[in-house]
């Protein structure tokens, strides 16, 4: 972007990011304290202060991001210096700021929301938590993209992460919230031992923490090192098969934290992997293929088991896997189009990817905002009860609408606007050259084009069920609209998706020109242009409008009963992907004698099949706790024993200390 | 060595309506539309054989595709019309192993397969470009006729799933450099209709290989189950 | 904006909407005379327009404004699509073209009518929202992947270029086009709800997928949404003739010929719609759980159209 340069150079702009971002920093590091001072009489005044501090300080570091990126400047700050290898310093460039702006723009909206959401929950004490863990949790997540060093990262990962813990775990009484946080927990430190793995790595090659290009690595250490770089981020980001943890970790948390998980900390595993294969390796081919695939899988399962749920917010964490899918098709394609020299298309990918994370930060954070204010309204998450809340409650139904419709990618909305990006460098591909490769991409095109119609679908169930027609149960037809600041913030995202979608060219073309895309602003124009022609049309044909009940082949009185469900909708298509979700059959009979003859109790029962939980994570499961058992029987033993392994563990010492120095 | 031209070009357009043909072959479960099929397939044979005619002017060819149409597009399809009088049911709904719709998937993955196998001894088989891509449509279109074979209970679907299986590797024949080779194929393919036609002489042509081994254990023949 | 381009913007849907009725006319008037009857006569679509502009509106009472903002949003959307695919003059502007956002827009425009399927609810309008995204679902990797192959075919993601194109070529240089056809083919035959996949004249509940949808539409929306979908069953066609038979398009803006290029259109259009209705005639409705099986061999097709393209 062309900002006229001021007289007194870049040095007066680095001093203000640099006070910007400190300032910033601090005032959320206040927001966390804040609510925590006089607990004992928990004070509302302390946590709306702290909210609006919290405001200021997300508001702070994201005019810091934005004025990084308008005049592309590359600032190194320092925190703490425990050794000069071991330090808290960071790097604001375009690509860390621009994460930034992802995280504190949502985050903002986000603060917003809770200023009324947090209001609702009924202990005083875990309202101030919520706030204070809130907070702390944003701070974390920023101050991991503008990590400079991996010791820097995996430090502030670990912060992130347990943060997000606490506040998934927010509704402890719950069962299904305990198993909710117990299995994120497990597998996010899964996650980060992976990524400590691969950061160790990495410093025994190149001697250093520094996030910075990386040369003298074996090929056989680039590709290990890859390899637990992609479990560890994607564990996080949910890709297939790390994902489980997901749905149920979005379904169980209170729903602003939802909005900012599935919003913004999707996208910080995301900016890992940028980093890393963009400013640290030279990328191999089969790391782009092994991205490519797995992207495509994640993106067509995680939309198939979209179908299935009638939890709202599970259905909505399932979407979040599929866009998260796309994203990493995105990069996959990246990293193959640039090892073969094709730079038009590899830009269209990269650029195509980061869009695509900014608009479903975008989105996704707004659909789940109005999602929270949904179920706070009916007081369930079961689709299946919800039915004609357009009526009563106008304003989020407009603002999910629009959310629906953007990650549907429909033109001329933003979700569509990063779709195309990597459709059109899938059809201008034909200059590859490897014909087996290019039949690959292909599979890949289909597995995307197939995603994102189902994705439509979804949504269209989604809004159907919920908003229109008429309510299927009490609680629906008593809710009431959301208050004001519910509806701001995913107002005030739902419009940014409006706008990246219709401006979407003219934004690209600031950021990189001579991108084959097309413009969307005529196609908006024309399009309301046309509606507008209509609708006065229309009304000089002057016809009457009359009000009736729907026909319902003259039955008198039609209820909620009538009307098409959620399950009814998704059913051909479930029945159409079926071999995606088998069904287990399990009976238990007992008998009172050994010969099977007098039964006491038995039951059945179908369901689906969870495939990756029940083949894939318990006998992993299990075969850790096997190992963890013969590890603790071996402490469970008297005093000698223990003397016994001291001796062994000296003469065992002695003995590396002889061989090897 | 690519051999541009309409000729060329029009053997492609060819060869893709003969997969077709098959998928449909896959798919189909009435059995009236399973022969016409196979008649739709012949004729393009014929007419693969006829635009190689006029391209090499191999008089062989010429016999080749004339034999293919009276036999393979007339006296066949007629007889098989005519058995199919006899018959209770016309249609064939079971799959046993494999449904419609992952056979089509698996025979894309299989014409994958089949060319990155090929593409090692190309050179020493085939003299260019297109006949290459001739004998790879030829193994594959053999390969789906198996599947055919493999994935419908009923025995007529079965001759229709071997009929297809003959034509996929006179489609490899006629692209092959070397001819003698296919004469040992042949032989292999027509021990497979022994068994078939044995089946329908001694059980009747609606039965299935289960009313095969059911009537075996009853005669005592088969020693498991 | 220049002269080009606004003639163009107004010139190519008023085309398309004008010939739609006609279209639809003809392709009944063939079925009823292959099935014995005299049907009714051609111009009998624009009579039921014009009577429908006449009629009062009846909203449900559980209705919201989907219901009443749908059939704008839904010609709205349409008309910009046919805006893609230059059907008398190919214009010189590049605002236009891309074939994705194409076959998006027309995505946008079904979306609109599906939610206005749900609004009223009643369980027919469910039923049809639901069958109708399912079958849009699984069509598009079709759809897709013939956009690929006219892609790699024709060097260009533009429609208006690879109509250029191909007028510049002979009609031997893309003989690989014909099976694109055949596909594309298909692809008219499920987004204009025609046999075998939907039967456009039933309205009996288990055999409806399209008018399902629209069963609470009523007066002037009525008369939009047909025309919405009439003038999706025009471009479409559109594309076909255009991908495999372009001659007569006009490549500049001259006012005679323009007028020779409408005719010949109308004149390709009438014999695609009379095929149209002949392939309809032949055929029997699939099952709804056979469709996919259908739709896989186009895929199939369409990919080894594909492989045949790169193994070149």
């Amino acid at each position: 972007m062309d900002f006229p340069e001021f007289s007194s150079g870049i040095e007066d702009k680095e001093a203000v990011v640099q006070s910007l971002f400190w300032v910033g920093g601090a005032l959320c590091l206040v927001a966390t304290i804040l609510p925590l001072v006089l607990l004992f009489r928990p004070s509302r005044l302390l946590r709306q202060a702290a909210l609006w501090v919290l405001l200021a300080g997300t508001g702070a570091i994201s005019a810091a991001a934005i004025l990084v990126i308008s005049r592309s400047l590359d600032l190194h700050l320092t925190l703490l210096s425990i050794t000069p290898q071991l330090a808290l310093s960071f790097r604001l460039d375009k690509l860390s700021c621009f994460f930034v702006v992802i995280i504190g723009a949502v985050s903002f909206c986000a603060v917003i929301y809770s200023m009324t959401y947090i209001a609702h929950y009924k202990s005083e004490r875990s309202k101030q938590f919520l706030a204070s863990g809130l907070a702390f949790f944003i701070l974390a997540m920023l101050l991991v993209v503008a990590s400079s060093t991996t010791f820097g990262f995996l430090f502030f990962w670990e912060l992130m992460s347990l943060s997000s813990f606490f506040l998934v775990m927010f509704d402890l009484d719950k069962p299904e919230t305990q198993k909710a946080g117990i299995f994120y927990f497990s597998m996010t430190q899964m996650g980060t031992i992976f990524l400590l793995a691969s950061f160790l790595l990495l410093y025994r090659f190149t001697g250093s923490f520094d996030i910075s290009a990386a040369s003298n690595i074996p090929q056989w250490g680039k590709g290990l090192v890859f390899v637990s770089l992609f479990i560890g981020f994607g564990t996080k980001a949910g890709i297939i098969p790390f994902h489980k943890w997901l749905p149920y970790a979005h379904s169980a948390s209170p729903s602003n934290v939802s909005a900012l998980m599935s919003g913004v900390m999707l996208k910080v595993p995301i900016y890992g992997l940028v980093r890393f294969i963009i400013d640290v390796f030279r990328p191999d081919l089969w790391w782009g293929i092994v991205l490519l695939f797995f992207g495509s899988i994640t993106a067509l399962l995680g939309i198939i088991y979209a179908f299935k749920e009638h939890d709202l917010k599970k259905m909505l964490a399932y979407c979040s896997i599929e866009n998260l899918g796309v994203i990493v098709v995105g990069l996959g394609l990246y990293v193959i189009f640039d090892f073969y020299g094709l730079r038009v298309q590899a830009d269209l990918c990269i650029y195509g990817a980061l869009f695509h994370t900014l608009n479903h930060a975008l989105f996704k954070s707004s659909l789940f905002m109005t999602a929270g204010s949904v179920v706070q309204a009916t007081g369930t998450r079961d689709i299946e009860q919800m039915g004609g809340l357009i009526k009563r409650m106008p304003g989020t139904g407009a603002i999910f609408l629009v959310g629906a419709c953007a990650i549907a990618a429909l033109p001329p909305l933003n979700g569509f606007a990063s779709e195309i990006m990597i459709f059109q460098a899938y059809l201008t591909s034909f200059s590859l050259g490897r014909p087996i490769l290019e039949i690959l991409l292909m599979a890949g095109l289909a597995a995307l084009a197939l995603t994102s119609t189902l994705a439509a679908a979804c949504f269209a169930k989604a809004f159907g069920i919920i908003f229109l027609a008429r309510p299927r149960s009490g609680a629906a037809s008593a809710a009431k609209e959301a208050p004001f600041a519910q509806l701001l913030a995913p107002g005030i995202l739902a419009a940014l998706c409006v706008g990246f979608g219709v401006f979407s060219y003219q934004l690209i073309s600031n950021v990189k020109s001579g991108m084959p895309l097309p413009d969307m602003l005529p196609i908006g124009i024309i399009v309301l242009v046309l509606t507008g022609v209509t609708f006065l049309l229309l009304l000089l044909t002057r016809s009457p409008v009359r009000k009736t009940e729907t026909w319902g082949c003259g039955i008198p009185s039609q209820t909620g009963k009538m009307e098409y469900s959620g399950d009814g909708f998704s059913e051909p298509i479930v029945t159409v992907f079926k071999p995606v979700f088998r069904t287990r059959k399990l009976s238990t009979r007992e008998f009172y004698d050994k010969y099977n003859s007098i039964p006491k109790s038995s039951s059945g029962e179908i369901g689906t099949l969870k495939f990756f939980e029940e083949r894939l994570y318990v006998p992993i499961a299990r075969f850790f706790m096997k190992i963890a058992g013969a590890v603790s029987n071996l402490h469970n033993v008297d005093m000698d024993a223990l003397i016994l392994y001291s001796f062994i563990a000296v003469v065992l010492v002695i003995l590396g200390v002889g061989w090897w120095l | 060595m690519m051999n541009t031209g309409i000729t060329g070009d029009l053997i492609e357009v060819l060869f893709v309506l003969i997969l077709g043909t098959a998928a449909f072959v896959i798919t189909q479960r009435a059995l009236r539309s399973l022969f016409t099929l196979y008649t739709i397939q012949s004729v393009i044979l014929a007419a693969i054989a006829v635009v190689l005619f006029a391209e090499h002017r191999t008089v062989s060819l010429l016999f080749i595709a004339l034999l293919t149409l009276v036999i393979k597009g007339f006296v066949i399809p007629a007889f098989l019309r005519r058995t199919l009088v006899v018959l209770p049911s016309k249609r064939d709904i079971e799959f046993s192993y494999l449904t419609p719709a992952s056979s089509i998937l698996l025979s894309a993955v299989l014409l994958f397969i089949v060319y990155t196998s090929f593409s090692n001894v190309a050179e020493v088989l085939f003299s260019d470009r297109l006949f290459f891509l001739g004998g790879v449509i030829g193994v594959s279109l053999a390969l789906m006729g198996m599947m055919v074979i493999f994935s419908r209970k009923k025995v007529v679907s079965k001759i229709v799933g071997y009929l297809t299986m003959e034509n996929g590797v006179l489609l490899f024949g006629l692209f092959i450099a070397e001819m003698p080779f296919i004469i040992e194929v042949l032989i292999v393919i027509d021990l497979f209709m022994l068994i078939v036609l044995s089946t329908i002489m001694a059980f009747g042509i609606d039965s299935s290989i289960e009313a095969f081994h059911k009537k075996l254990t009853q005669l005592g023949m088969r020693f498991e189950d | 904006m220049n002269w080009n381009t606004a003639v163009y913007i107004v010139m190519n849907p008023l085309f398309a909407l004008v010939l739609s009725p006609l279209v639809l006319g003809l392709i009944k008037t063939v079925k009823a005379r292959i099935q014995g009857r005299p049907g009714p006569p051609v111009l009998q679509q624009y009579y039921q327009l014009r009577k429908l502009f006449h009629k009062e509106i009846v909203y449900s009472e559980d209705s919201s404004f989907i219901v009443r903002l749908g059939p704008y949003l839904g010609i709205a959307f349409m008309l910009t699509a046919s805006l893609f695919v230059p059907m008398v003059f190919i214009p010189q502007t590049g605002w236009f073209g891309n074939i994705i956002l194409f076959f998006y827009l027309m995505i946008t425009a079904k979306f609109f009518m599906v939610l206005g399927g749900l609004d009223a609810g009643s369980t027919f309008g469910g039923m049809g929202s639901s069958r109708e995204m399912t079958v849009s679902s699984i069509i598009e990797p079709v759809t897709i992947m013939s956009c690929a192959a006219l892609a790699f075919v024709l060097k260009t993601t533009s429609i208006p270029e690879m109509f250029r194109t191909l007028l510049a070529g002979s009609i031997f240089s893309y003989p690989t086009l014909i099976l694109v056809g055949i596909s594309l083919f298909i692809i008219l035959i499920v987004e204009s709800a025609r046999v075998p996949v939907d039967n456009p004249e039933t309205h009996l509940e288990l055999t409806m997928i399209h008018e399902a949808m629209i069963l609470e539409q009523s007066g002037p929306k009525l008369a939009l949404v047909e025309l919405a979908s009439g003038v999706r069953q025009t471009v479409l066609m559109a594309l076909l003739i255009n991908v495999t038979f372009p001659w007569g398009l006009a490549g500049l803006a001259g006012c005679a010929s323009l007028l020779l290029a409408a005719v010949t259109m109308a004149v390709k259009m009438l014999i695609l719609a009379a095929t149209v209705g002949l392939f309809e005639s032949l055929l029997a409705k699939i099952r709804f759980f056979r469709l996919p099986d259908f739709f896989m061999i186009a895929l199939f097709l369409s990919f080894i159209t594909i492989v045949f393209e790169l193994l070149r």
